[in-house]
């Protein structure tokens, strides 16, 4: 097969255009160096495509290979090899192949690759931006194709970009159809993941200041829908982490690993928890955050399968998230949990600083319990000291210095959720109730246009958790006791004007949510981008059978195949048919057809033509047979062949003219002569026409 | 390799006669569903090969738009399979013959492409077996006359073998192909092989007087050096050469009947005897001279002209092969066998 000729020159140009565009989404995460190195590839391709250059001797290939792959070991290195080195070697190898691309093996191999790397940028986003710039890579591949594999006229641009996009657009509706149908299956082994980035959101530690930096960022958290109707805004306690061990100024995860992470399940019944009441089903999207837990309201059970509880009832995940994450929860908003404290439990949640210097806290603390019926008459009072005392609730506190509690409590009095929750929880454990911290997020704006609720990084909240005999754990919120309005309307409400609110977000247009059409464009945005992540990023398994299932009821499953097959057939069947139509009806020319009609006409006569009988042969036994009809005939027949077969008779309309007529008169005397016999049909007559 | 050989042989002979049950000789092919193959290339493996990587990417980092992107190369592949159909469908391919030609020579076969007003058939590629890929794109016109080119290695009558056309277009994934019998032939004369005339024969012709008079028109052949002869027609070359002094002979011919005999060249064989008859057809009808033809079973009687020179050759060419000799047309599939 002689497939190795040379490329038409405008398949580089496409081949090069389909490779800049596949490489820009990612060309920030290659190191200046490397993406320096390719881009000059690039260039020298180009260089060699204008004539400008020569193709590279083995002397050049070789030093740049042997420089590129340790510049990009040593650029790399700190990372181990993960994803990102091994995408930088598949871009390296593809821009190399370029400089010695000269035959068409060589510009199929670039292409796939091409195909490739446009997968490959998934890994690192799946917005919609780039689902849409996929497309269009691979509209422009498929061009390259096309301007590969036409060297004609027609390898323009106009034409090839118009043929690539009918193709893949016409491709559409089977890809849709694959998309929906086709079985989802688990991962087959396990990849390395991308480097982790940034870690976002609320952490597992937390110092005065912490979350109130969160304040300043108004990225999105995560977004949820509610089955039914959402709950009331002062009830949307996205609860984190359980923080329980504090060292005098911060609080973070204490325990032993094996409690905290054991799962829930294994453990009896009543430390399960009680609950009661109606559940709310609700569906998350999470953003990425490279941490390891998820948010929901308590008490949650998980219905999804990658999430499990652990046995302060946060929801933890295997693998760090990296990727938009959706699972579902089913919440009790009434319950009770942990009706009897094991005592590893309770000394943790008693567990004060090593070396205490908030002596003045503890004095406070004993005062009011002295004063106090019982635990829940003492929380009280505790609350309503937070509310009577001139506290204020802030997003810029002043710094606290080493005995933050007591500087809190009796100097600055400034604060934010953190101080409230943890100075909340020290008065707590310095009477001896068990109590503890607990992150996460309150609250969130509504979308009414995709009916679902947007939590984001400002929402994050701080609150406490007290455990009382016979009761088990019961949430208290002493911001409440501060700002009851950031309880009831939201941290937006409070902080509108606040210098630093949403300040880390730079130009956004979360600023602009008082211009009314400017607001709604920005809900309108986000439910799309939302109902893109729940309906494409998050279509798996699960999605898939209930999709199904409205549409099959109980037999979804088993007719899942039978549902991709018969779809598959069906839509090619339509494309066929619109592609390949056309009959071959009027594909004869008129004189051939003129021919056969007379062929036809001598048949009815009783002369048929044999098969395989040439015109020629024909013609002498219609001759022999028919006397009287010879001379036109062999007139008839001549004309033919020479139309037909002959140099210049193909195109020639004096011929044609007079093959016409002759055939004319012949096929009426044929017609005569056979109606006299009684052979012919009525309809020989009108073919005639 | 006995065992491949016999099996290779059994499957071409199954695929001829397959062919030549389901796709008929004939002078006037159309291209349609029973007769068009198509079967992926090595490219379109390779981007199968590329579909399959991001399938099981897909499925291991959980990407649902990478699934996307694998179904929609997988529906682009299978979607190909009607455009590259369609590049072929409905192309009426008529042989219309070849011109004859010398042993050794390219054979051309002149195809015509036809095509209905609504298609265009691009990037097309036509070529017989072993023989060269011709291309051809019809875009503009409702028809293209095309030459597709066949080696010969004998004199004769060559019939065509199946001509393969086929297209990868529009995307290089698939081939589309047809192998179609066209029922062409052309008409193989022998190679000519220069040689001097043997002088010594010459005179066996028929006719008034003797072929060679010394003359100064056609170059003859070589004779040693004589005292008296000019200098003018002295071979340097072969001087140069070292083969002695020789003396370039002329014939003037002009009203002379000249009569090529299968004696003149005795102690060849037949084939050498046939191709330097040939050379000598040639070159007497390029001279202005009447020339006849005497081989066994063939005599023609001189004349000139291209038809005469034609048939002289068409003697040699199917000289002993007999079931051809009706055959003289130069154009035998003008007369076509069917329609």
């Amino acid at each position: 097969m002689d497939v190795n000729y040379q490329i038409p020159r405008l398949a580089l140009l496409w081949v090069l255009a389909a490779l800049l565009l596949v490489i820009l989404p990612g060309m920030l995460r290659l190191p200046p160096l490397i993406l320096l190195l390719v881009l000059g590839c690039m260039g020298w391709r180009l260089l060699i495509f204008s004539g400008r250059a020569s193709y590279p001797g083995k002397l050049v290939k070789a030093l740049i290979v042997f420089t590129a792959l340790p510049l990009t070991v040593l650029q790399f290195r700190s990372q181990g090899v993960g994803l990102d080195a091994a995408v930088c070697l598949l871009i390296l190898g593809v821009v190399f192949k370029l400089l010695e691309m000269q035959y068409k093996r060589d510009i199929v191999i670039v292409i796939v690759l091409a195909y490739v790397l446009t997968m490959i940028g998934f890994i690192y986003s799946q917005t919609i931006p780039s689902g849409l710039h996929a497309l269009l890579a691979v509209a422009v591949i498929t061009g390259a194709l096309v301007s590969l594999n036409r060297d004609n006229a027609r390898n323009n641009f106009r034409d090839n970009s118009r043929l690539a996009a009918q193709l893949v657009l016409q491709s559409i509706p089977l890809t849709l159809a694959l998309f929906i149908l086709v079985p989802r299956i688990a991962p087959l082994w396990t990849m390395p993941l991308p480097v982790p980035s940034n870690k976002t959101g609320v952490t597992d530690e937390m110092t005065p200041g912490d979350i109130s930096s969160l304040g300043r960022s108004a990225e999105l958290a995560f977004r949820v829908s509610f089955d039914g109707e959402a709950p009331s805004h002062d009830r949307l306690y996205w609860r984190g982490l359980v923080l329980d061990f504090f060292d005098g100024r911060t609080w973070r995860r204490g325990g032993s690993a094996l409690l905290d992470y054991g799962m829930i399940r294994r453990y009896p019944s009543e430390y399960r928890g009680v609950r009661q009441g109606e559940p709310v089903d609700y569906d998350v999207i999470m953003e990425p955050t490279q941490q390891t837990w998820v948010y929901g309201m308590q008490l949650a059970e998980v219905t999804t399968g990658e999430i499990v509880q652990d046995r302060n009832y946060s929801l933890h995940t295997a693998t760090p998230i990296t990727q938009r994450l959706r699972y579902q929860l089913r919440s009790w908003s009434a319950f009770q949990t942990d009706l009897e404290l094991p005592r590893a439990l309770r000394s943790r949640a008693l567990q004060m600083p090593d070396e205490d210097n908030n002596t003045r806290s503890a004095l406070l603390a004993r005062e009011l319990r002295a004063a106090s019926t019982d635990d829940r008459d003492y929380v009280a009072r505790v609350l309503s000291h937070y509310r009577e005392q001139p506290f204020f609730y802030t997003l810029n506190p002043p710094l606290l210095g080493e005995a933050s509690i007591d500087e809190f409590l009796f100097q600055t009095r400034e604060g934010f959720c953190e101080h409230y929750a943890g100075s909340f929880v020290y008065l707590m454990r310095a009477v001896g109730i068990p109590a503890r911290v607990v992150v996460g997020y309150h609250g969130g704006e509504y979308n009414p246009f995709e009916d679902y609720t947007m939590v984001y990084q400002y929402n994050a909240h701080a609150w406490a958790e007290v455990c009382f005999e016979g009761e088990g754990w019961v949430r208290f919120d002493p911001t409440g006791a501060v700002a009851p309005e950031r309880i009831s309307q939201g941290v937006e409400a409070v902080f509108a004007n606040q210098p630093g609110f949403m300040e880390d977000s730079g130009f956004s247009m979360m600023r602009f949510r008082d211009t009314q059409w400017l607001n709604t464009l920005r809900l309108r945005l986000d439910a799309i981008d939302y109902a893109w992540n729940r309906w494409v990023v998050s279509y798996d398994q699960d999605l898939q059978l209930e999709f199904l299932e409205d549409v099959f009821g109980d037999k979804a499953r088993s007719s899942l195949l039978w549902a991709l097959g018969l779809s598959t057939a069906l839509i090619f069947s339509i494309a066929a048919f619109f592609l390949l139509r056309g009959g071959q009806r009027q594909l004869r020319d008129p004189v051939t057809r003129s021919y056969l009609a007379l062929a036809a006409d001598l048949a009815a006569m009783g002369l048929p033509r044999r098969r395989g009988e040439g015109p020629l042969d024909y013609c002498v036994r219609v001759s022999a047979e028919r006397p009287e009809l010879a001379a036109a005939m062999q007139t008839v027949t001549r004309l033919y062949v020479q139309l037909c077969y002959g140099e210049q008779g193909v195109g020639s309309e004096e011929l044609r003219q007079e093959f016409r007529m002759t055939l004319q008169t012949l096929r009426l005397r044929v017609l005569s002569r056979a109606r006299r016999a009684g052979l012919v049909a009525v309809s020989a007559f009108s073919r005639l026409q | 390799m006995s065992l491949v050989n016999a099996v290779s042989f059994w499957f071409s002979t199954r695929v001829q006669r397959w062919l030549a049950r389901n796709v008929p000789a004939v002078s006037i092919a159309t291209l349609h569903r029973r007769n068009i193959f198509i079967l992926p290339t090595s490219h379109g493996l390779l981007y199968v090969a590329a579909t399959t990587l991001i399938f099981i990417t897909a499925i291991n980092y959980v990407l649902s738009l990478a699934f996307g992107l694998a179904f929609l190369m997988v529906s682009l592949f299978i979607l190909c399979i009607l455009h590259t159909f369609r590049n072929l469908q409905h192309l009426t391919v008529k042989g219309i013959g070849g011109d004859a030609v010398f042993a050794g020579e390219d054979a051309s076969f002149t195809v015509l492409l036809q095509r209905q007003p609504e298609r265009m058939h691009e990037a097309l590629e036509l070529k017989f077996p072993k023989g060269l890929i011709t291309r051809a794109d019809l875009i503009e016109g409702e028809q293209l006359r095309v030459n597709v080119y066949l080696p010969t290695r004998r004199r004769g009558v060559l019939k065509a073998p199946r001509l393969l056309v086929q297209t990868r277009f529009p995307l290089g994934l698939w081939r589309a192909w047809s192998m179609l019998d066209l029922s062409m032939r052309c008409l193989v004369y022998p190679t000519p092989v220069s040689c001097p005339l043997p002088t010594a024969v010459s005179n066996s012709g028929v006719g008034k007087g003797s072929s060679t008079q010394p003359g100064s028109d056609d170059f003859h052949g070589l004779r040693n050096y004589q005292l008296g002869d000019s200098l003018k027609q002295v071979a340097w070359k072969n001087l140069a050469r070292g083969q002695g002094l020789k003396v370039k002979q002329f014939v003037d011919s002009s009203d002379d009947r000249f009569m090529l005999d299968w004696a003149m060249f005795a102690g060849l064989d037949a084939e050498a005897r046939l191709s330097r008859l040939c050379y000598w057809v040639l070159k007497l009808a390029r001279s202005d001279v009447d020339y006849g033809l005497n081989i066994p079973g063939v005599v023609i009687s001189p004349g000139r002209g291209d038809v005469h020179r034609h048939r002289l050759l068409s003697a040699l060419a199917l000289w002993q092969q007999s079931q051809y000799v009706e055959r003289l047309n130069p154009r035998p599939s003008k007369t076509g066998d069917a329609v």
